[in-house]
Formats: structure tokens, C-alpha cells, sequence
């Protein structure tokens, strides 16, 4: 295996970079789709699960003969496409107002801040332990060479997540303060303190992994906790991985825990004078962070790249077949369909719970979130120290 | 290009440096003080880059994660809430410049004062270390985590624990004041 120079190796990153760029950019988009989708048929909205290109091209041909029987097709996978174009049109469209009064600097840069620190997580993240796939040795300059399934697998990866996404508190903050109104103000202040004070029981749910794996490392991690732990550590991994997934409900602003931005008490909160491009980069910010909370939840406690969550893989590989070593071993692929699924269950959390009260959601994460992630981290020190 | 790489590399820390001294100034020059705020931010941040150019990971990320992610959210949560009028702002920001320039000139003889041989003596040959028996096992110790926490909760408990207590105390009083008009 030839050792890549310098250049070599920042030419590797950036097409790592590209990589995840353009799956973000698959997902995001996709999540929007699905979320209108899956709403629509959780909450029997009738637009968004119907409406197709009227009679042009096969989709509206078939939408014709469906009607014509009838009936609304149950796998019309087409349906609601019309209003993801016209949603992606209307945000590039828009005009873009900046408020009278606004500080102009500020009211720039939140959107950008929000945006960058929601994609910048990605660095940490592995996605597959080792070599992803290698160049072809006709590929310019960097032929032959082995890209690796992370970008930058650092050994404080963990807390470089968690610093990022500290980080990204400024933009909703500095966007509800920089538009200079009242409820853009009053969004901002409430999701600082909802962030910040969400921020110690997220933290510390990811500390059971901590010490189950003793490692900070993103990939040595989720590789710990899919295959080298005992049965006893299936206990403080579900129970983290509630903890943490409720937490991240609250930390990427989503519905029960949507107060930055509730419709019916603050207009629209922080974002409530964005318009045009400026309002789109929070909406890719909340749906970047809401995969970056997934691929977490499914890196730390459903398994990564391995097929089984909550280290169910180490137990069951010893007794797995030889023809179906390939579900034993690290894909890629898993780990997408794990981050899939989570970003449905944030859908899915959405269609069904109802919003909490300001106070109530402050309570939950002092009064009981934070007791709990202390328990757990307890049980999976006794499980370090006794069963490993 | 390679060579271009190498010294970019190699002068990090310099990047860095420059940058947060950079981000500094705008920040005490800043009319705003929400600007200011910003420009604190994006000095720590560069504070963190220039740990992370010594090779010293963990405390870069600990960087990030306290001042960039805490203690400065509560600075701007802070900052957001006071709102000034014109006179007070100009009060605050632009009449006190004589005694900020006291107090620059008295921290920078402090600063030369302490830090005189550091900066213009010699390298001491090897490192000063103040105990020995503990270097090696930091030497054992193959990240910076496991360094820092051995540190920390082996060699220099009864410090570490003491200086947690300082801050509790600063905790309970910032409590008691603010709870003392109720009462």
C-alpha cells in the first residue's frame, strides 16, 4: 500500500469532504420528502401524501387511471414530489428582507454559523473502521490509493462533536437577537436556555459509552460497543440510547420540544424575519443536525456499520454461520439504514406527541434527565468494573 | 506545493496565534457589545487551534466545549439581556479608555515581569519537570485524555478536588445574591 504525501492526503480529504457533502444532501432533502409524507398520512393531511404532476409524464398518466377507479393508491412513492420542488424553489426564490433596524453583520452570519457547525460535525464521524473503498489506479493524482471511512478519525472525536454542536446554539441566538423583534428575541433566549441546559444530559448520556469503551475515539467506539461487550452492557446501552435520543429531540429543536420556534405562542420564532436563502440555511442546519443526532445514536448504541444494534453482534458472531459472515462483519450501509431509521422516528415522534410547555420541557431535563443519565452512567461503571 | 504544506503546517500555532491576538483586538475595539461577544468567540476558537498545534488535543477540545460552547453562550445570553442606551453604552465603551490603558500597561509589566526568562533566556535543556516518578507514567499514558485524567485524579487529587470546591463556593454565593432580596 503506497503511503500518501501530504498533498495526497488533503486531496483524499477533500473528496471524503465531497462525499459527505453530497450525502447530506441526499438525506436532508429525502428527510423533508418523507417528513410531509409520513405527517401527511399519521395526521390524515390530504395534500402532501397526493398531490403529483397533474397529467404530465407517467405519474400523472397512472394518478388518472387511479382516480378514474376510484381509489388513491396506497404505494404511490411519487406522491408530494411537486411539493418538495416547489419548496426548494420558493426558498431560492424568495426575496431576501433584511429588517429596518437589524444588525446586518450579525442577522449574515447567524444562518452561516448555525449551518456550518451543523456540518462540520461530520469530520468526527467514521462511517465504516478502516479502508471505505480504494481509488481506481486510473483516478488523477491519487490513483491506488485507500480512503478511509472518516474523515478525520481523531481520538477526541467525541468531544469535538459535542464542542461543535455547543457551537451551534450562536446561530438560532444571535438569528432571534440580530432581527431586532420581539419574538425572534424571545425564540432565542428560549433556546439558549433550552440548548444549553439540554447540552449536561446529552453529555452525559454519551459518557456511559464513555466508559463502557474507554476510548474517544468515534470509531473505536461504535466498533467497542457492536462487538467487545459482555451481555451484562445491554442494560445501560438501551437505556442510554433513550436518554440520548430524547435529548437530541430537545438539542436539534424538534417537535415535543420545538419551543424556539412555536408556531402558536412566538409566530415563528428565532427565524420569524428570515426569508428567502437565509430562512433555507436554518431549515438544512435543523435537518443536518437532526442527522447528525442520528448517526450518533445509530454509531454509539445501534451497532454503526454492524448489523446488530446494542452490542448484540459480539454475542451473536461466535455462533454466526460461515455463509453469512457477511452480516457479521462492518458495512456501510447499515449504519446508513440505522441513520434512516432514526431520522423516521423523529417523523414519526412528530405525527404523534404533542408540544410540552416551556417550564415542562426545563423540568425534564433538570428534574429527570439528568438523574436518570447519572443512573446510567452508574450501572455502566458497574458493568466496566465488574463485568469487563 | 508539498513545501507549502510542510511550513503551513508547521507554523500552526503562529496561524492560530496571529488569528486569536487578531479576533482580541476587534474584540476590545468592537462598539458592540454583541459584536464583541463574536469576536470572543472567535478568539477561543483559535485558542483551540493553537492547542490542537501542540499536540495537545484534549485540551483544545476542552477549549471548544467550555469557553466556546459555555461560557460564552452565557456571556451573549447576558450581553442580549442588558440593553444600554447610547449614553450608557458611550459611558461604558468609550470613557473608561484612560484606565484601560492603565490597566493594559500594568498587565503587560506584570506579564514581562513574570515571564522575562521565558521569553528572552535561554531553552533549558531538557524539560523541567517538578516531579520525576510522575513523568513516567504520563510517558505510559499514550493519549492526551488518559495523560490529563492520570493527572488529575491520580497524581494531583487533593488540588483538583480543592479547586472544584472553590468553584461550588462561587456557585452557592453567586445563589445566596441572588436570592437574598426575596428573603
Amino acid at each position: 500500500m503506497p503511503i500518501p504525501t501530504l498533498s495526497q492526503s488533503l486531496v483524499i480529504t477533500l473528496i471524503q469532504c465531497l462525499l459527505v457533502v453530497i450525502f447530506v444532501f441526499v438525506v436532508v432533502p429525502l428527510t423533508v420528502f418523507a417528513e410531509r409524507k409520513v405527517l401527511g398520512y399519521l395526521q390524515q393531511r390530504l395534500g402532501s401524501t397526493r398531490v403529483a404532476s397533474g397529467h404530465i409524464g407517467i405519474t400523472g398518466w397512472m394518478n388518472r387511471g387511479m382516480w378514474k377507479m376510484g381509489r388513491v393508491p396506497v404505494l404511490s412513492y411519487w406522491r408530494g414530489i411537486p411539493g418538495l420542488v416547489a419548496d426548494v424553489l420558493k426558498l431560492i426564490l424568495k426575496e431576501d428582507i433584511l429588517p429596518a433596524k437589524a444588525d446586518k453583520f450579525v442577522f449574515f452570519i447567524a444562518p452561516a454559523l448555525s449551518m456550518v457547525a451543523a456540518v462540520v460535525v461530520f469530520a468526527a464521524v467514521s462511517f465504516v473502521p478502516g479502508t471505505f473503498f480504494t481509488l481506481p489506479s486510473w483516478f488523477p493524482y491519487v490513483g491506488g490509493l485507500p480512503v478511509s471511512g472518516g474523515i478525520a478519525d481523531i481520538n477526541v472525536g467525541l468531544l469535538w462533536i459535542l464542542g461543535i454542536a455547543s457551537v451551534g446554539v450562536y446561530g438560532i441566538v444571535l438569528a432571534g437577537w440580530a432581527s431586532n423583534s420581539k419574538y425572534p428575541l424571545l425564540g432565542g433566549l428560549r433556546s439558549a436556555a433550552q440548548m444549553v441546559s439540554y447540552e449536561v444530559p446529552l453529555a452525559l448520556s454519551l459518557l456511559a459509552p464513555v466508559v463502557l469503551s474507554a476510548s474517544l475515539n468515534f470509531g473505536e467506539m461504535s466498533a467497542r460497543m457492536a462487538t467487545g461487550l459482555p451481555a451484562w452492557a445491554l442494560a445501560p446501552q438501551i437505556l442510554g440510547f433513550l436518554l440520548y435520543l430524547t435529548c437530541g429531540f430537545a438539542e436539534t429543536n424538534r417537535l415535543p420540544f420545538d419551543m424556539p420556534e412555536a408556531e402558536n405562542e412566538l409566530v415563528a420564532g428565532f427565524h420569524t424575519e428570515y426569508s428567502g436563502m437565509k430562512f433555507g440555511f436554518f431549515y438544512l442546519a435543523e435537518y443536518i443536525n437532526m442527522t447528525v443526532v442520528a448517526a450518533l445514536a445509530s454509531g454509539f448504541f445501534l451497532g454503526g456499520p454492524w448489523l446488530l444494534p446494542f452490542g448484540l453482534q459480539g454475542l451473536v458472531n461466535p455462533y454466526l454461520p460461515a455463509f453469512l459472515s457477511w452480516f457479521g462483519e462492518p458495512h456501510a450501509i447499515f449504519f446508513v439504514v440505522k441513520i434512516i431509521f432514526i431520522l423516521f422516528t423523529y417523523i414519526w415522534v412528530r405525527g404523534t406527541i404533542p408540544r410540552y410547555r416551556y417550564d415542562q420541557v426545563m423540568s425534564v431535563a433538570w428534574k429527570y434527565l439528568i438523574p436518570m443519565t447519572l443512573f446510567n452512567l452508574l450501572l455502566a461503571a458497574a458493568v466496566r468494573c465488574f463485568a469487563v | 506545493m508539498e513545501h507549502l504544506l510542510e511550513t503551513i503546517g508547521r507554523n500552526m500555532f503562529a496561524i492560530f496565534g496571529v488569528l486569536a491576538l487578531g479576533a482580541a483586538t476587534v474584540m476590545v475595539a468592537s462598539r458592540s457589545a454583541i459584536h464583541s461577544v463574536l469576536a470572543f468567540l472567535f478568539a477561543m476558537l483559535c485558542v483551540a487551534g493553537c492547542f490542537l498545534a501542540l499536540e495537545a488535543e484534549f485540551l483544545g477540545m476542552a477549549q471548544i466545549l467550555v469557553y466556546a460552547g459555555g461560557i460564552v453562550v452565557l456571556f451573549l445570553f447576558v450581553v442580549m439581556l442588558v440593553e444600554m442606551s447610547k449614553k450608557k453604552e458611550k459611558e461604558v465603551f468609550q470613557l473608561q479608555s484612560r484606565y484601560a490603558v492603565a490597566a493594559v500597561l500594568i498587565g503587560a509589566a506584570a506579564f514581562l515581569g513574570v515571564f522575562r526568562k521565558v521569553i528572552f533566556g535561554t531553552a533549558s535543556p531538557e524539560a523541567l519537570v517538578l516531579r520525576p516518578e510522575l513523568a513516567q507514567g504520563l510517558n505510559v499514558a499514550r493519549q492526551n485524555a488518559q495523560a490529563v485524567s492520570r493527572s488529575l485524579f491520580a497524581d494531583y487529587l487533593l488540588p483538583f478536588e480543592i479547586l472544584s470546591v472553590i468553584l461550588l463556593v462561587a456557585l452557592v454565593g453567586a445563589v445566596v445574591l441572588a436570592k437574598t432580596e426575596r428573603v
